[in-house]
Order: C-alpha cells, then structure tokens, then sequence
C-alpha cells in the first residue's frame, strides 16, 4: 500500500478527501456517543433529569436481577442465532455455488435474498401469522395429521429466534456465497491431486480459507441482532424481555434518558468484547 | 454430463428446504393481502382488492412511501459520496494515523442501530434540534457511509493506481482523475455500496423511529399500524413494497447486467 | 487535522453543506397551509374522521400517536415550547399535565358539556380554579376479553379466575402497566385511587401468577392476533375496543366486566398553552366533539369504544350501538374504577414492577 501511495504528505490535499467523512463521523457518531456516555452518569429524578454523575444508573443494572437477565436472554438468543444461522447458511451457500450451474447462480442467488426486500417490520409480522395457532404451519401439521393439537410457536422465544435467523441466513448465505466463488479453483485441484477426498479438502483447504468470510457474517449477525428491537417485540410475546426492548421501555414510556443511556453502553461494551473475540478474523486490508 | 448421486439429490433437497423457509412467510404475506375478511390468517376466505384499495386510499402510508424513497436515495447518495472520497485518500495518499482514520470511518459498523439512533436523539434533544427526517437522514449515513466506505476502499486495487499514474503523467489534474478515471473504473462498488445503502434505509426502522415526528418513513408508518391492530392492510404494504422492490431490483439487474456485457 | 486544512476543505464543506440543504429542502416540501400539530392516540388518525376539518379550515392536521401518558410527556419533554397545538390524554392524567402548565383553558360556553354523559364531565379532573382545561371525548373499559365458544362466559365474572390455574397458557395480558395493575387492585379489592407503595408487593405478586398462566403479554397487534387466532381464550386488560371492530369476522369475541368490577379509561382533549394556534386547535376540539365526529371516533378502525358525546348515538347504527353495548353503559360505569393515577415517584415504581412483571 505504502509502495504506490504517493509521496504528498507535504501537501494538505489529501486531508480534503478524507475530512468530510471524518468530520461527519465525528459529529454524528462520536460526539453523539460521548453526549449519550455523560448521560447515563445523569439521573432521572420525578420528572427532572439530574445531572448527579454518579454510577448509579450503572449499579441499578447490577442490582436489580431484570436488567442483568435481560442482557444474558440477549445474549443466548443472539449467540443461539448465529450459530443456527451460520449452520443453516453454510451448506446453503455451497450448494449455489458448486452444484448449481454457472448459468443459473445468479438467478438462485438472488432468490435466495430476494424476501429480504419485504419490509423488515413486515417481515416479522408475516412470520407470527405463519406461527400462530391457526396459522399456516399449524395448519398443514394438523392437516397431515403430524400433530393432533396445534403447537404452541409464536409468542416465544423460539419465534424470536425464527424470525432471526429467517433474515441472518440470507445475509450469511450472501457473504459466504461470495467468499465461496472467490476461492481459486487450483487450491482444491492441488489438495485433491495430493490425494485428498472430498471431506479432507473441504475441512482443511475450504473451511480454513472460508473462516474469515464466515467471521465477519457471523459478526455481523451478532451486532444487529443483540441490537434488534423490532423482531423480539413483535415473536416475542414479551415472554422474556431483551436488551433492546428494556432500553426503549426507558425511552418510550418515562423519558429516562440517563437508564437508557447507561443500559445502551452495557450493550456496547457487550458488543465491543465480541467484536475482540472476532477482531483476528476482521480485517478491512486483504492481507 | 450430469450424474444424480445420492449426494446431489440431498443437495436439492436441502437447498429446497431453505428456499421453502426463505419464502414461506413472503408467500403468506402476499397471500392474505387478499384476504375477503378482517384476519390475514387461514382460512382463505375468497380474494379481494380491497385492503390495496385501503392502502392506496391511505394518506399517510403514501406521505411515507415517498418520504422514505427521498431519504433513501438522498442518504445513500451521501454516504457514497463521502465513502468514496475518504476512500480514494486514505487509498492514494500518504496520511498519518490510516490505521486509525480507518478505524474511525468503520467504528459505526461494530455499533448497535439502537444505540447509534439513541445518541442522536439525545445529542439532538440537548442542542434543542427538533425531530424529523432531516435527522433520520443524517442517522442513516451514520450507519451507511461505513459501509461505503469499506466496500469502495476493498476494491481500491493497484491496477487502478497505475492507470491514475497514467493519466496523471499525462497531466491530468486530481479531480479528473478521480471523476474520469477512479470513479468509472470503479462503478460497480459504487453502484453495488450505493444500492446496499438504500436497500438499509429503505427497510431502517429504530433510527428513523426515534428521529422523526410528523413526517415519518415507511417503516414507522407501517409499526404505527401494525400497533393499530390485526389488519390485512398490513399485508397489503409490506406485498405492494415487496413488488416494487423486486421490480426494482430486476430492472436494475437487467440495467446492470447488460451494462457489464457490453464493456 | 491542523488549521490550515480548512481553508482546503472549505469546498469540500461547501458540497457537504449543499448535500444537506438539499436533504432538507426536499423534506420540507411544499406546504403552504397552515398546519395544527395534535398529540393523540391513533384513533384520530382515519382520514374520514380528519378530512372535514382540514378542509373546512384549509389546515393540515399533523398527528403523532403515542401509547400511554408517559410517552406522551417523554414526546413532549423532547419538543420545544409552541410545538404542539392539541393533545389528547387519558382523562385520569389531566391533573399531571395541568399541573405541569401545559393545558391552556377552553372557553366554556362553547364545549358541549351538557351533552356528554354525565360520569364523562369529570370537573374534579378537567377543572382547576374555575377554568376548564380539557374535556372528556371517549370512554371504554379495560377489563376481560374472551373466546365464549372455549371459555365458560359465568367464570369470566370472577376475575380470580385469572390467577388461578383454570386457564392456564390460555391467556394474553395486554401490555400497559396502568390498566392492567388497575384491574388486578380492583381484584384485589383494592381502590385505584387510593392506591400507594404499600400495595404494590401484593399487585406484583398477582401479577407474577398471572404471568405464569399468560401465553403472552403483548401489545395491541399481539394480542389481538393471539386471541384471534386461537392460540389463547382471555385477553386481560382487552374490552370493548379491542373485540367490538372484530366481532363481524368472529362472532365468538366478547367482553364483560366482573363482579370485581373493571378500569374505566377515557380519554380528553385539550390545547397546549403554548401552542400559537389556539383558536383553531379550539375548534379542532369543538369539532372533535360534535356528534358526527364523535360517531366516527367511536368507531375508528384503530379500536371502537364509546363516544363521551351521548348525542352521537343519532350518528350511529344500532349495529354499531350493540356492539358497544350503549344500553348497559349505566351498569357498567357504576361497575368500573378509573385508572390509577399515580404520583412521579409511584409511577416509576410501577413501572419497574411491570418490567419485572415482562420478565418473570
């Protein structure tokens, strides 16, 4: 990289390019950030917000047994998510791109996402009528006479975790696809000219070489899911609740900021000591 | 050529099922949007056009189908221009601290909509900043210029840099040679970051739900009315949405693959 | 970035700077009538109900609909001084928002007070100081929703029912704190307007056995689909607006009040003090309460429930009357309590019992 830079250091030129996305990063993420992180130091008092920075909103996530469950159920469900997803997406993946015909990939590929383009709010919605008591899988189960009485699967923390991995398997079935197709033919003629079947290959040269594609989805996965608000609050019966739901139950029912704010930076750190674990998989640069 | 193996029978299948589990709750969506009745839930009770008629007729579903495409295309156009300058400068230059600036620039990625969209309100809140789509627009190149960004800077390869090189000894001046060579050369990852931009805004929903007031975006409108109640209105949008992107998304195929043949 | 950079970057900012005014300008569109901002709950939200007025005034009626009177002082807690024009808020928590001078006085003599059913004037609550600082529009209950074809309608009357395990994984609790710890406190035998710290530990009690016989504690979408749907028989804290819309499809739906008696809500108007509109957002609550839009409000497709304007009953069918059971409202508003309306610090608690509550 450094090798065809070109020397202009001297000059300010190259600044122009880059500050305005600096600027705006700064501005509307940092500082927002910082803003948010004095906040949860506040308080909510009545109807008044305090500024008394103190931990106390940090103390109240300790001791009160809800707000620490909150974040374990965000946790299981998140990390139960992309494991499923990954598992789901994987084979998924291989088969669009080894056994379907050249010709036909891109149409499969894009099928494969295209449900992706319903409203996400609606997607939600679609999949308690398909869950529900007499819904559609309800239905065709009792019909084929599988189950006497219906099961009981929306309203749970099962249909949360339908609904997410509905969405996280198109997503990871996109990004291992591309990481698949990019791998260079001649690395498995090699691995098979040296006498590797097919399971051999696959766990040492395919698997290996798909990890970093499979890290960042998973990643990926793990962020906007333990974030999500809108698919535990729809599937979930609010059964349990997690962690997005509690933060928005401060903000939309008593304008506690301060909560809030403090909750969102648990989540944070949460998400940040994740995205440590996953950091050597993550890289921007291609070597 | 072909040989059905046991293995390739248990791929189909496989690949069967999944389509089925992708699509079940699309076609269940679209299905009940025809619903002759109150509940969008079996049984079928015979086909209408009434709940689309509804949502035609809907003033404020309309308001906010056009708000989210203004949002949509006007974010993503910003987050792409922004993403494309900062990568061509941390690409092409030499700048202290690189690791860092791009550090910064991709921070967004690793951080929860939620908590990005909090910040924003309660930033905005301080400074007295009211709600409204402005705000969700500037959230959604929060979360998108990251994205554009990173995929515009990965295919920011040597190749290019020698062809800049090129144009520059022939005395091309630096805006030309990023508005007529770096750009161009790089149009499908603008294309493609810009397309991912507005497909993220298009379908965002907790940033624009906190940012906005009157004039909200698609999404909101559609949770206001799911909070409404049962209703196969609902289905009826998310159906029409669907169509309409899926129109989209084979016109711009169609657009694009042609376009990639014929260079 | 050093200094001397900005000049550079001063184009860079000038297109940045372009790129917004473009964002906002657009936004902004072109509106050129005069527009009212009104804070409601979303069944003022049907064009049919919001047509007439914006075209007999030549004004554009913006509306925001919140759940609940704490998202509502959170919207306006977020909103400057002169933002809003007309809010509309549970009746019980009328006092709360005088009390924090966001009401301005109505001119009396020209709200139809006499015409609204005697129990909905409220002047304890509307009234402070000889002025009238909102008036009732809509009244219904919260109280006990159910399937008659699966449950049996004569345990309904008891509301011990409920925690006790006779329905058990058959019941969706509606997710609103205030009406439903409403109900259990009247259950309880308590009275809701009297209601302290003290009984909170027996309401939460109550409430955690609740929960472990609830399929689901949902909001309005939810909880309809699961009733609905079949997947639970009782819905608690449901009532006239969320069974009377869906009675036509099914049949079976119904509501009653038990013998332990049920919460009433109802929901006022008013104009903010500081609204810069106030003779058109007075007229926008005079129109409110006429009858027509008082029959159109009834009867919103977000949720039905009775006009507090006995004169819409002209405006409206008997079918729709039936529905909403406008012969029994005598019986049922002696039967019914008012929602607890609970100091800052109370009500705070109560919260935190009710996201105990979520997560038990």
């Amino acid at each position: 990289m450094t090798a065809r830079a070109r020397q202009t250091s001297h000059d300010l030129k190259p600044w122009g390019f880059v500050a305005p996305a600096l600027l705006w990063t700064l501005c509307f993420f940092v500082a927002p950030f910082l803003v948010m992180a004095a906040m949860s130091l506040w308080e909510r008092v009545g109807t008044d917000l305090v500024a008394s920075w103190s931990f106390v909103n940090y103390a109240k996530f300790f001791e009160r047994g809800h707000y620490l469950e909150a974040m374990l159920n965000s946790l299981e469900v998140t990390v139960i998510v992309t494991v499923t997803s990954i598992l789901l997406a994987y084979p998924f993946a291989w088969i669009l791109a080894e056994k379907v015909p050249a010709r036909w990939q891109r149409l499969a590929l894009v099928l494969a996402i295209l449900p992706f383009w319903t409203s996400y709010v609606v997607r939600s919605y679609s999949w308690l009528l398909v869950l529900a008591n007499n819904g559609v899988i309800n239905q065709v189960l009792l019909a084929m006479g599988i189950v006497d009485d219906p099961l009981s699967l929306a309203n749970s923390r099962s249909a949360t975790v339908i609904g997410f991995v509905h969405f996280f398997v198109m997503l990871l079935t996109l990004t291992i696809y591309a990481n698949l197709v990019q791998l260079p033919p001649n690395y498995r003629k090699a691995a098979q000219d040296l006498g590797a079947n097919g399971l051999q290959t696959f766990w040492h040269v395919i698997l290996p070489l798909t990890l970093p594609g499979i890290m960042v989805g998973a990643f990926l996965t793990f962020v906007l899911c333990i974030g999500d608000y809108i698919t535990p609050q729809i599937l979930g019966g609010n059964q349990e609740l997690l962690m997005p739901q509690v933060i928005m139950l401060q903000i939309g029912r008593r304008a506690d900021f301060p909560t809030a704010s403090a909750l969102a930076i648990l989540l944070m750190v949460v998400v940040t000591i994740a995205y440590l674990g996953f950091a050597r998989w993550i890289r921007l640069e291609r070597a | 050529m072909k040989r059905f193996s046991g293995r390739s029978i248990a791929s189909v299948l496989y690949a069967l099922a999944i389509y089925g589990f992708i699509f079940l709750p699309v076609v269940v969506l679209v299905l009940f949007s025809f619903q002759d009745g109150r509940f969008p839930i079996p049984p079928f009770k015979g086909f209408s056009l009434r709940w689309y008629e509804a949502v035609l007729a809907d003033r404020r579903l309309m308001e906010a189908l056009t708000n989210s495409l203004v949002v949509a295309i006007l974010s993503s156009a910003m987050s792409v221009l922004l993403g494309f300058l900062a990568a061509y400068g941390i690409a092409r230059f030499m700048l202290p601290a690189k690791g860092l600036q791009r550090g910064l620039l991709t921070a967004p990625l690793t951080v929860s909509y939620l908590i990005i969209g909090m910040g924003l309100l309660i930033t905005f809140n301080w400074l007295g900043i009211p709600k409204s789509l402005l705000a969700a627009g500037i959230g959604h190149v929060v979360i998108n210029m990251p994205l554009c960004f990173a995929i515009i800077y990965s295919q920011m390869g040597d190749h290019q840099a020698n062809i800049e090189r090129a144009a520059r000894d022939l005395g091309a001046r630096e805006w030309q040679v990023m508005t007529l060579i770096t750009a161009p050369m790089l149009w499908p990852a603008l294309f493609a970051s810009f397309f991912l931009s507005m497909t993220f805004s298009w379908d965002e929903f907790i940033i624009s739900f906190l940012l906005t007031r009157f004039d909200v975006t698609l999404p909101v409108e559609i949770w206001n009315l799911l909070r409404s109640g049962l209703n196969p209105k609902t289905n009826a949008v998310g159906s029409l949405v669907f169509g309409i992107s899926v129109v989209l998304l084979l016109v711009l195929e169609l657009v694009v693959f042609r376009k990639a043949k014929r260079s | 970035m050093t200094s001397s950079t900005s000049s550079r970057n001063r184009r860079r900012m000038l297109k940045t700077a372009a790129a917004t005014c473009a964002l906002v300008a657009s936004t902004l569109g072109a509106q050129a009538t005069e527009e009212l901002n009104a804070l409601v709950w979303c069944d003022h939200t049907d064009p049919e109900l919001i047509l007439p007025f914006e075209e007999k005034f030549d004004v554009r009626v913006n509306l925001k609909e919140y759940e609940g009177t704490g998202t509502a002082m959170a919207i306006v807690e977020q909103s400057q001084p002169g933002d809003w024009d007309v809010f509309v808020i549970d009746g019980v928590d009328v006092p709360r928002a005088i009390d924090a001078d966001l009401l301005a006085p109505l001119p009396k003599d020209q709200l139809p007070t006499g015409d609204l059913f005697p129990a909905l004037v409220m002047p304890e609550n509307h009234s402070r100081d000889g002025e009238v600082y909102a008036i009732s529009e809509k009244f219904g209950y919260n109280t006990i929703s159910f399937n008659k074809s699966k449950v049996d309608p004569e345990d309904m009357k008891d509301m011990t029912v409920l925690w006790s395990d006779k329905y058990k994984g058959k019941i969706a609790v509606y997710d609103y704190y205030l009406p439903v710890m409403g109900m259990v406190a009247a259950g309880l035998g308590k009275t809701t307007a009297d209601l302290t710290a003290d009984d909170l530990p027996e309401i939460k009690e109550t409430l955690f056995k609740i929960k472990d016989n609830a399929k689901l504690v949902g909001e309005v979408v939810s909880s309809q689909t699961a009733i609905a749907t079949g997947e639970v028989d009782i819905l608690v804290g449901g009532g006239e607006w969320v069974t009377a819309g869906l009675a036509a499809d099914n049949p079976d739906l119904d509501w009653i009040l038990p013998e332990q008696g049920a919460m009433r809500w109802s929901q006022s108007i008013g104009v903010f003090k500081d609204s810069e509109k106030k003779d058109l957002a007075t007229e926008f609550v005079k129109y409110i309460l006429s009858p027509d839009a008082q029959a159109k409000l009834a009867t919103s497709s977000c949720y039905w429930a009775m006009p507090a304007n006995a004169k819409a009953g002209e405006k409206m069918t008997d079918q729709q009357k039936t529905a909403l059971r406008w012969d029994d409202q005598e019986a049922y508003i002696a039967n019914s309590q008012l929602y607890p309306a609970p100091s800052a610090e109370l009500d705070a608690q109560m919260q935190d019992a009710w996201t105990e509550f979520l997560q038990h």
